[in-house]
This record gives C-alpha cells, structure tokens and sequence, in this order.
C-alpha cells in the first residue's frame, strides 16, 4: 500500500463559510502506519494549516478523538490498513467545532465536574491509609481506565439531543466508578444528584458508546448498575 | 467576540455520515415502532369494535382486512408490533444484566432482526 486518500473535515473561523471535505493524497505510507501519523504527515508536508489534537501517540492521553469513517476512534491506535479509501476523517459529533478536527470540549468537561470524580469522606480524615480488599478494588476494574477521550459521549445520540442535561456516558462511567469504590461515603448525595429525566434517565441503552470505546469499558453497564443501586435503596 | 463566534461554531452531526451500529440501529427501529404502534391503536380499536357490533360489521371489517392495501398494511404492522415487543424484552434483559457486554449486546440486537424476519415469515404463511 503506497498510497492513500484521505478526506479531511475542514473548518477555519477565520475565513468564516461552512466547512468543507478536503482530499489529500499521501505516499509512502508505511505498513503499521496510524492514523494520527498521516495527520502529521499531511501537516508537515502539505498543509501546515490543518489542526488537530493530539498528544500521547499512544492511545492513553485521549487527545485525538476523531470521527474516522463514520466511526469515533482515536487517531494514534487507528491502523491505516484497516480503514477504507478514501479515509474520511471528521471532528468528534455534536460538539462545536473550533477548527477543523478540534472540538470544544466545554460542555464535556462541565458533565464530568459534575458528578464529582473524587472520593467524598463524610467522618474525619483518618492518618493512615484506606483499605480495600481485593475483592472491593475488583469493582473499579472497567471504571478507572476511562482516559476522558469523549469518543463515547461524543457517539451518544441522546448526548447529541440533551447536550446540556444528559451527563452523557463518559461522565457517568466516572459517577458509578465513585460510587463503587468502598472509600467513598457520598452515595446518598451523588444519587440523588442524578435523579430526575435528564442527567442519568436519558440513557436508553443504545450501547454506541461501548462500541467506540477505545480502552473497551462499558458505559452502559456502569449507567445500568447504577439505576439498580438507585433502585434497590428506594425499596 | 469570543461568545458570538462560540454561537456560530459549526456541528459536525450529518446522520448519514455517521455509522450506526446494529444495537443503535435496534434503538432507533424500537422507538419508531413504538410511535407507530401507538398511532395506529385508535383504528385497531375501532376496528375490533365495529367487528363486535353485528354481523354485518363483522363482515365489513373481514372484507376491508382482505383488502390488499390492509394486507400490506397488516404485515406491516405485524413487523414493527414484533420489532417493539422483541427489542422492549431484550433492552429489559440488559436492564437486568442479561447480555450486558458489549459482544452479547450486539449478537442480541441481530437476534432481534432475525425474530422478526421469522415472525414476518410465519405470518405470510399462516
């Protein structure tokens, strides 16, 4: 495979407009190549203009959470060999575009803030160290590797529709991550701040967000588990 | 400044350029038939009604629903009817943790396809 298309998702504020698809023919493409190195590629070589975030390279900062062929993913562990030509790359969906493949992340962040990603003592700080069993901290696997990419929120068409009152499944994951862990004595509260229609209610079990997930969690599942923990403390 | 061009931000959320897949497409199928399903009960109603008040309304229902267009009609319905019901169980299933993962989900989400399909065939034939 020596060469490649790629059609990019352009948008500059600047000149104003809408935005538009730009084709851009890259050689060379090596076997093993990632995505988020064509991007680098195109940008050093053909156009310095275009703009795209990234970071790690790694899949493990989060940074390049893009729409690749209609699908979220992330750029850097995005095989080229596996994507059909041309490779349409947009910015991630529903979230307002800066340039072209950088989103405003804003609103993302606020759910996140929102369901206080931290653990919450109630009795006083003790000097020593929190113990958990292995079995207690067997509860944050699947939760705690969550890299706040936004591929699954992004992907989410209820977050599309309520952007601004579905906490969408990123921030959720994190909710039940906290309300899981035997350290933290906020359940009460962090339940009850996920009442009503919106914040948690507008999951509808779609599962789009476990099928972007680059890290494989399952979003659905933590929202699930915490409707029933909502549940069974109402009986 | 900054908030007239945060206004003016385009949105990348064209449909049909973004893939969905078969448990979304499930998702979408089961609250479309939902509203159809819903829509339609008044007639259905109406019709039971009009069959149970004599004879001859009896027979003016059993001649409009040989009719072709609410044969078609009729098939139609019995698709989204079977859709609703099989995509209802199965996201109730989920609820309990049944088929939760990501793998099950989507095996279940085609299972759904393939009961209707079968549903569709049955009814043909009987």
């Amino acid at each position: 495979m020596a060469t490649m298309l790629f059609d990019i998702y352009r948008y500059d504020p600047e000149q104003g407009g809408k935005p538009f698809m730009q084709r851009f023919e890259l050689d060379n493409i090596d076997p093993g190549m990632m995505l988020r190195d064509a991007l680098i590629r195109i940008k050093a070589e053909q156009d310095e203009t275009l703009t795209f975030r990234h970071s790690c390279g790694e899949g493990v900062c989060g940074s390049d959470a893009i729409n690749i062929n209609g699908t979220n993913g992330l750029g850097c562990i995005t095989p080229l060999s596996e994507l059909k030509q041309p490779v349409k790359v947009r910015p991630v969906p529903g979230m307002p575009v800066i340039r072209d493949l950088v989103v405003d992340m804003q609103q993302f962040y606020h759910h996140y803030r929102e369901v206080k990603p931290y653990l919450i003592r109630h009795e006083p700080e003790q000097e020593v160290e929190f113990l958990q069993s292995p079995e207690e901290r067997d509860k944050l696997d699947g939760l705690y590797e969550c890299i706040l990419c936004g591929c699954c929120t992004t992907a989410c068409p209820s977050f599309w529709w309520n952007p601004d009152k579905f906490r969408g499944p990123a921030a959720l994951l994190q909710a039940w991550r906290f309300l899981a862990d035997s350290r933290d004595q906020n359940t009460a509260e962090r339940l009850e701040e996920l009442e009503g229609p919106y914040k948690l209610f507008r999951c509808h079990t779609i599962m789009n967000c476990a099928n972007v997930c680059p890290k494989g969690l399952n979003p659905t599942k933590a929202i699930g588990l915490i409707k029933q923990l909502m549940l069974k403390r109402q009986i | 400044m900054g908030k007239k061009l945060k206004k003016n931000r385009p949105r990348f959320l064209t449909l049909w350029q973004i893939k969905l897949p078969v448990m979304g497409v499930v998702s979408i199928l089961h609250r479309i038939s939902g509203l159809f399903v819903f829509l339609v009960m008044p007639l259905l109603l109406y019709l039971l009604e009009l069959s149970l008040r004599s004879p001859a309304g009896y027979q003016q229902v059993t001649a409009l629903m040989t009719s072709w267009p609410f044969r078609v009609g009729g098939w139609l319905l019995l698709a989204l009817f079977a859709h609703h019901l099989f995509a209802g169980i199965r996201v109730l299933l989920i609820d309990m943790e049944w088929g939760s993962a990501l793998a099950s989900a989507r095996r279940s989400a085609w299972l759904v396809m393939v009961a209707v399909v079968v549903v569709l065939v049955a009814g043909t034939l009987l």
